[in-house]
C-alpha cells in the first residue's frame, strides 16, 4: 500500500494562522449510573463553556465522536439538538480511540476553511453502565474480520496481546516492562483528581494479577469507564477575549498500518504506520523527540505506549521497553509519560483525556491538590506530544501541543 | 442424520458469511484449505473481491496446510458467554508456507471436539499442520496442530 506524499508545508500554513486550544473540560469518571450518554456530553459542554469563558451562544462550530449506548447516524447533530444549539458547521468522527486527535484536527481545518470560529470538539458516554453484555460481545467483534478472526474467540484484548507477545519475541522485552508502564501511570493517577484507581501499584503487584490474556494481566488493560469530556478549538486572535492561556496546535500527523491484525505487516510495518502519525506531527510542528517536555501516548494496554514511542522516534525499536523500566517516563525524569492516568488507571475515553491533559500541563494547570488530587504538573512544560489510536493499533492520529506559536518555516 | 443428532451443537461464534468467501467454505467443506490469489498465482489472504491493491479477479489455490507460529495470545477469557468454564484458547497467526499470515486456534488435537492444545505447548515458531474442524453441517473451520 503506497504511502501519500505528506504535505507538510500545507498543514503548516494552515496552523501557522494560529489554531489553539482554549477551554478544556472533564467529568468525573467511573460509575455514573444516573448519568444518560446526552447528559454526560451536556456536562462537560457546561465545564469547557465555563472554563473559556463562553456560552453556549458563542460556538458556531460541533464536532462530537460516536456512542456505543446511544446508536445514531447522525451523532453531532443528534447532541445539537439536545443540548440546544443550531451550529454551522457539524460533524461527527468515528476512528475508535484515533477519534479524539481527528476531532481536533477537523477543528482546525473548519476554522482554516471559514466555515466556523469556535468549535466545541466534546465526546463522552455511559459505556461503563449503558452498555449491555450482548452490546460488549458486539464492540469485541467489531474489532474482529468478522469471517476470518471473529470464529477463533478473538477479544480485542487477545488482538494486542498478539502483537505484544511477537514484539517481545524479536526485541527480548520482559514482562516487567509492560507492568512498569502501568506502575509509572499508576504512581501520576495517584495525583489526577478524577482518576478511577488512585492507589500505587508496583510491578509485582501487576505481574502477580489474574491473566486476561498473554502477555495481559488485568491491571495491563485499560478501564471501562463512564464519562465526558471536551476542548474548544479556536483562532489565537479569538482566544484573546477568552479566560484560558491558548494552547497551540502546532503539529498534525495520521498513520495508518492496517485494519485488521491479520493483515498487520509484522511488528515494524505496525510500528512504522502508526509511528507516522507522532514523525510527521513533529515535523510539522519543525520539533525533534529531544525538544517534548511531556508526552501523552495512547495506552489502551500496557504495549501500547512502547510501539508509540519507538514509532515515534523518541526511543530505538525494542528500547522502549527499558526506558520506561528506567524511570524515563516518570513526572520529574527525562520525559513524563501519561501524567493523567492514561487508559489503565484514569479513566477510557479514547484519547480525549490525553489531549486535555496535554493542554493543562501546557497552562501550568496540572496540580489537582485544591481539588483532592495532587500536584502532577511538569515545571515549565512547553512542547507535548499526544496522540490516539483506533481499532488494534490500525489507525493513528497525533497532535504536537504548544504553549508558543508556531515557529516552524 | 444419526450421527448429528448425537453431536453437541456448536456454541462458540460462527463467522459472518459473505459472498467473498464462498469458494473458501466450500474448499472448507471439502476438507481443503483454499487460499485467495492474485492473477500470477501467488495466495494473499483474507477473501474479497479483488485482489488488494490491483483491482484484479481473485485467483484460488490450495494450500499444503503447513506453517508455523508467528505469534500466539492465550485467551484466559473468551468473547462471549459461550467460553465460560473452558479451559483458556489459544488465539494464533500462522504463516502458511505458501507465505501468507492466517489467524486460527492451535488445538491438541481433532479428537473429541478439537480441543485447545495445552499452553505451556506453544511457542513461536513452532510447526503447524492444519485440520479441519467440522463446527456444524455448513461450517467447517480451519485449525492448527503442531506437525
Amino acid at each position: 500500500m503506497s504511502e501519500a506524499t505528506p504535505d507538510v508545508a500545507e498543514a503548516r500554513r494552515m496552523l501557522k494562522k494560529g489554531i489553539v486550544i482554549a477551554g478544556v473540560g472533564e467529568t468525573e469518571q467511573g460509575k455514573l449510573p444516573g448519568k444518560g450518554s446526552f447528559e454526560l456530553l451536556a456536562d462537560a459542554t457546561k465545564i469547557t463553556l465555563d472554563d473559556a469563558g463562553l456560552e453556549l451562544k458563542d460556538v458556531d462550530g460541533l464536532v462530537t465522536a460516536f456512542s456505543f449506548v446511544e446508536s445514531t447516524l447522525m451523532h453531532s447533530t443528534t447532541f445539537a439538538d439536545y443540548v440546544g444549539m443550531a451550529p454551522g458547521y457539524f460533524a461527527s468522527i468515528a476512528v475508535g480511540g484515533a477519534t479524539a486527535p481527528l476531532m481536533a484536527v477537523q477543528a482546525a481545518m473548519a476554522i482554516d476553511a471559514g466555515l466556523a470560529e469556535v468549535v466545541l470538539c466534546v465526546r463522552g458516554d455511559n459505556t461503563r453502565s449503558g452498555i449491555s453484555s450482548s452490546g460488549m460481545i458486539a464492540m469485541a467483534r467489531e474489532m474482529s474480520h468478522g469471517a476470518f478472526e471473529a470464529p477463533y474467540g478473538l477479544t480485542t484484548i487477545g488482538g494486542y496481546g498478539l502483537l505484544a507477545q511477537r514484539y517481545m519475541y524479536e526485541h527480548d522485552v520482559p514482562q516487567e516492562a509492560l507492568a512498569a508502564v502501568v506502575a509509572t501511570q499508576s504512581e501520576h493517577a495517584a495525583l489526577k483528581w478524577n482518576a478511577m484507581l488512585r492507589d500505587v501499584v508496583t510491578i509485582e503487584d501487576v505481574m502477580n494479577d489474574r491473566w486476561i490474556a498473554t502477555p495481559f494481566h488485568g491491571m495491563d488493560c485499560s478501564l471501562v469507564s463512564d464519562g465526558s469530556a471536551a476542548f474548544i478549538v479556536t483562532t489565537a486572535d479569538r482566544a484573546k477575549s477568552m479566560k484560558p492561556k491558548p494552547v497551540y496546535i502546532t503539529g498534525i500527523g495520521e498513520g495508518y498500518s492496517h485494519q485488521y491484525i491479520s493483515e498487520a505487516e509484522g511488528v515494524d510495518g505496525v510500528r512504522q504506520g502508526l509511528g507516522r502519525a507522532g514523525r510527521r506531527a513533529m515535523e510539522v510542528a519543525g520539533v525533534t523527540p529531544q525538544d517534548l517536555d511531556v508526552a501523552e501516548i495512547y495506552d489502551s494496554f500496557s504495549f501500547t505506549p512502547l510501539i508509540a514511542l519507538e514509532g515515534f522516534g523518541i526511543c530505538g525499536k525494542g528500547e522502549a521497553g527499558d526506558w520506561v523500566l528506567e524511570g524515563n517516563a516518570k513526572l520529574g525524569s527525562t520525559l513524563p509519560m501519561n501524567t493523567h492516568g492514561g487508559l489503565i488507571r484514569q479513566a477510557h475515553l479514547g484519547a480525549m483525556h490525553h489531549i486535555i491533559e496535554a493542554a493543562l500541563q501546557l497552562r501550568g494547570e496540572a496540580d489537582d491538590s485544591n481539588r483532592g488530587g495532587g500536584n502532577h504538573q511538569v515545571p515549565d512544560a512547553k512542547l507535548a506530544i499526544t496522540n490516539g489510536s483506533g481499532g488494534i493499533l490500525a489507525a493513528t492520529s497525533a497532535l504536537v501541543l504548544s504553549s508558543e506559536p508556531p515557529s516552524a518555516a | 442424520m444419526a450421527e448429528e443428532s448425537t453431536k453437541p451443537a456448536y456454541t462458540k461464534p460462527l463467522p459472518d458469511l459473505r459472498p467473498e468467501g464462498d469458494k473458501f467454505w466450500e474448499g472448507m467443506r471439502e476438507h481443503k484449505l483454499l487460499l485467495p490469489a492474485f492473477p500470477d498465482g501467488t495466495p494473499f489472504w483474507y477473501p474479497r473481491a479483488y485482489a488488494p491493491g490491483t483491482m484484479e479477479p481473485v485467483q484460488w489455490v490450495e494450500s499444503k496446510g503447513e506453517g508455523e507460529v508467528y505469534t500466539y495470545s492465550i485467551h484466559y477469557f473468551g468473547p462471549s458467554k459461550a467460553y465460560k468454564g473452558d479451559p483458556p484458547h489459544v488465539v494464533a497467526l500462522i504463516d502458511l508456507d505458501e507465505g501468507v499470515r492466517m489467524m486460527t486456534n492451535i488445538v491438541k488435537d481433532e479428537a473429541p471436539d478439537f480441543p485447545s492444545i495445552d499452553p505451556e505447548a506453544v511457542s513461536i515458531g513452532m510447526r503447524v499442520k492444519v485440520v479441519f474442524h467440522d463446527a456444524t453441517d455448513e461450517i467447517t473451520l480451519p485449525k492448527f496442530t503442531p506437525a
